[in-house]
């Protein structure tokens, strides 16, 4: 009976202090800091980095480019509960101009890197009243097309969530460290396929390649094309007037075009291929993956036997 | 007892006006600076309390008393005003979380401060009802305008124009109330509370308009170039910010160089706070960081200088009316010897007599203390709010 009394005890004492732990396990979990991000790059900088112990949350649907996303007043309220909001900078995502955010939770990724921004050069501008002329002139913004650049903006991620979470700085600072890792790789494999490319020329379907231009000097001229809609006669004349004085034979698409379109091109000489940005959470493999298939492309594009 | 007392009554009630003068004078004598002083206490504390919780100000570099009552209070005239940068620097220094302030406008009576969602947590109000303002053209009201103009989430307020003259200035703008706030007993419940953003768009350095390189927009458009297109007058800038036009909005130049009134600086410690304040004492400099505590305590003496002087002339005026209050009742006396001989002469002992005497001036004494002792109260309850009416307007 005495036995019997003391098993009790020992099972009654191990089911609680069980329960205290399941608790406690839900009280990190529900007070897990949120971080919230305007674009899938940074949310997967901050996936890599923070791991588990934070919830990154990008909330853009799938089929939406996040820089021109418009997010009504109750995603604006989720943003507003986040712990930290991760910003593109560069003037990415326009929304942030027109909502209310707590200023001491924004963090700009490029403000440090401010001074390597690309301003935009074809604005209009216009006046009205006695205020003078002004534009709506930004920069560009695809700014971790650029690996480098990228890899500064991680490292923006990286100070963030060491801030927030002082605790995990050594976990934190071991995966940032295999991040930069995988995009040196990338720059370094960028570079290479470069060098080949040389100083061929190259027209870019959208302006979004103007940092992976710079970077790796890219002799590329942009048109206004998207990939799911056919051209129509004023873009393929604009097209024809931009070979005119940029004799391309490569078209550098960001996502999968028509076939027709492909076609014609290469009825004109002109070869696609596809470099996808990866501003939002793609379908399948993640930020590294998305671009390792775009130096694959190139690398296929552009092959050693070339040279 | 109860017959002298009687007899007493009866004769202030009979001569109510020398009664109702020698009463008020008293009461005033009482009054005055009991009641002063509990005015200066408690607005003293009250003033001090909103000041002792705000660590430090940044602001255009003049009057730091003028900077803090318009960031504290949102008194009507505003400190000359500073760049957006002055906060972005204080934020990006690492000492200290920076709260823009731009107190410049109304609505009717009502201060409209434009601000960030951090003052909401600084100060600790919480949401009756609603939430934050989430974009530009939403606002948040205090509970007392909430009140007075009869305003929920969903209703709207309009910015009112700064002069009534400035016919050609900015038009009113129409925001949509988004929370009401829980009373704080604080200016906060006064105030409508909107992004600095939407102050800027109150003010005309941002606005919404039609698309001007739109084929829809030409009638709008006086000349037009391959860089540049100028507007005629009849482009409509729009006065409520709609979920249909709020992508139109926007903002010209760089937002480091907008407005401010005011930046409410919040040091991570008094390490950070010192080092912080250091970096303002050049002279050059064209901004100041104020503790505001120390700008409220400078006016709290002056104002307790001037009440020592009040107290002191009211002191002198006391011991003027005692002693007329004492003539007058020496006179009077005099006036009622007749009266007092036929009491005596019907049977009133002379202590009865004396007693009845006596009996009036407690009477007296005692009506004007009770009255004192009401307008003591009256004054404690309003007192802080007839102060600050003086003082921040």
């Amino acid at each position: 009976m005495k036995l019997l009394a003391m098993l009790a005890g020992v099972l009654i004492v191990a089911a609680c202090t069980k329960e205290k732990q399941a608790s406690e396990d839900t009280e990190a979990l529900r007070y897990s800091p949120r971080v919230y991000t305007v674009n899938y790059p940074l949310a997967y900088f901050a996936e890599r980095i923070a791991g588990e112990s934070v919830k990154v949350v990008f909330p853009v649907p799938p089929d939406v480019d996040p820089a021109f996303w418009s997010p009504d007043a109750e995603a604006i309220a989720d943003y507003q509960q986040a712990d930290l909001v991760l910003l593109n900078g560069a003037g990415y995502a326009g929304w942030l101009q027109r909502a209310t955010l707590s200023q001491s939770r924004l963090i700009d990724t490029s403000s440090a890197l401010a001074d390597q921004l690309i301003p935009l050069d074809d604005t209009i501008t216009h006046s009205h009243g006695p205020g003078g002329d002004h534009s709506h002139q930004g920069m560009a913004f695809t700014s971790w097309l650029d690996m480098k650049f990228a890899a500064g903006q991680a490292r923006a991620v990286f100070d963030a969530l060491v801030r927030l979470r002082p605790e995990n700085e050594p976990n934190y600072r071991e995966r940032w460290h295999e991040l930069q890792q995988d995009l040196g790789e990338l720059d370094t494999r960028l570079k290479v396929v470069a060098e080949r490319i040389g100083d061929q020329p190259l027209v870019f379907s959208h302006p979004v390649f103007q940092y992976l231009a710079r970077a790796y000097k890219l002799s590329g001229r942009s048109v206004h094309w998207e990939p799911h809609e056919t051209p129509d006669n004023d873009q393929w004349r604009e097209l024809f007037k931009l070979l005119s004085a940029h004799n391309a034979a490569w078209m550098i698409w960001e996502n999968e075009p028509l076939r027709d379109t492909v076609s014609q091109l290469e009825g004109m000489g002109i070869e696609s291929l596809v470099f996808r940005p990866c501003g939002n959470r793609p379908a399948e493999g993640n930020f590294v993956s998305v671009m390792l298939d775009n130096v694959m492309a190139l690398e296929r594009a552009f092959p050693v036997s070339a040279l | 007892m109860r017959d002298v007392l009687y007899l007493a009554w009866r004769y202030l009630v009979y001569h109510r006006l020398k009664t109702a003068i020698l009463v008020t004078s008293i009461m005033l004598i009482i009054y005055l600076p009991i009641g002063l002083n509990v005015v200066v206490e408690q607005s003293a504390e009250h003033l001090r309390a909103r000041a002792g919780a705000t660590p430090l100000l940044v602001g255009a570099k003049g009057s730091p008393l003028e900077l803090a009552l318009n960031s504290l209070y949102f008194s009507s005239e505003h400190p000359e005003l500073i760049d957006y940068s002055e906060a972005t620097m204080v934020a990006d220094s690492g000492l200290a979380d920076a709260i823009p302030l731009y107190v410049r406008f109304r609505s009717r009576t009502h201060p409209i401060v434009g601000t960030s969602l951090d003052y909401f947590s600084f100060h600790d109000l919480r949401f009756a009802f609603g939430r934050p303002m989430a974009v530009l053209g939403e606002c948040v009201v205090g509970a007392t305008v909430a009140e007075s103009l009869g305003v929920n989430p969903g209703d709207t307020v309009i910015s009112s124009p700064e002069t009534v003259f400035d016919l050609a200035g900015v038009y009113p703008l129409k925001m949509k109330v988004a929370g009401v706030l829980e009373r704080a007993f604080t200016p906060d419940d006064d105030a409508i509370f909107v992004d600095v953003k939407t102050a800027w768009i109150i003010e005309g350095l941002g606005h919404g308009h039609q698309d001007l390189t739109r084929p829809e927009a030409a009638s709008g458009v006086l000349r037009r170039s391959e860089e540049n297109i100028v507007a005629n007058a009849s482009v409509v800038q729009y006065n409520e910010i709609t979920e249909d036009n709020v992508d139109s909005f926007h903002f010209h130049g760089d937002l480091a160089d907008y407005p401010l009134t005011a930046v409410l600086v919040v040091p991570r410690n008094e390490k950070s706070g010192i080092i912080l304040r250091g970096r303002y004492t050049d002279d050059d400099a064209t901004s100041q960081i104020v503790r505001p505590v120390t700008v409220i305590d400078e006016l709290l003496d002056t104002i307790l200088t001037i009440q020592q002087f009040i107290v002191a002339a009211v002191i002198i005026a006391g011991l003027a009316t005692i002693a007329t209050a004492a003539l007058v009742f020496m006179l009077s006396l005099r006036l009622r010897r007749r009266e007092i001989d036929t009491m005596l002469k019907i049977g009133g002992s002379r202590l009865r007599v004396t007693s009845m005497l006596l009996a009036e001036v407690v009477i007296v004494v005692i009506l004007s203390s009770s009255l004192a002792a009401v307008l003591t109260l009256v004054t404690w309850r309003f007192g802080p709010r007839i102060i600050e009416s003086f003082v921040l307007t």
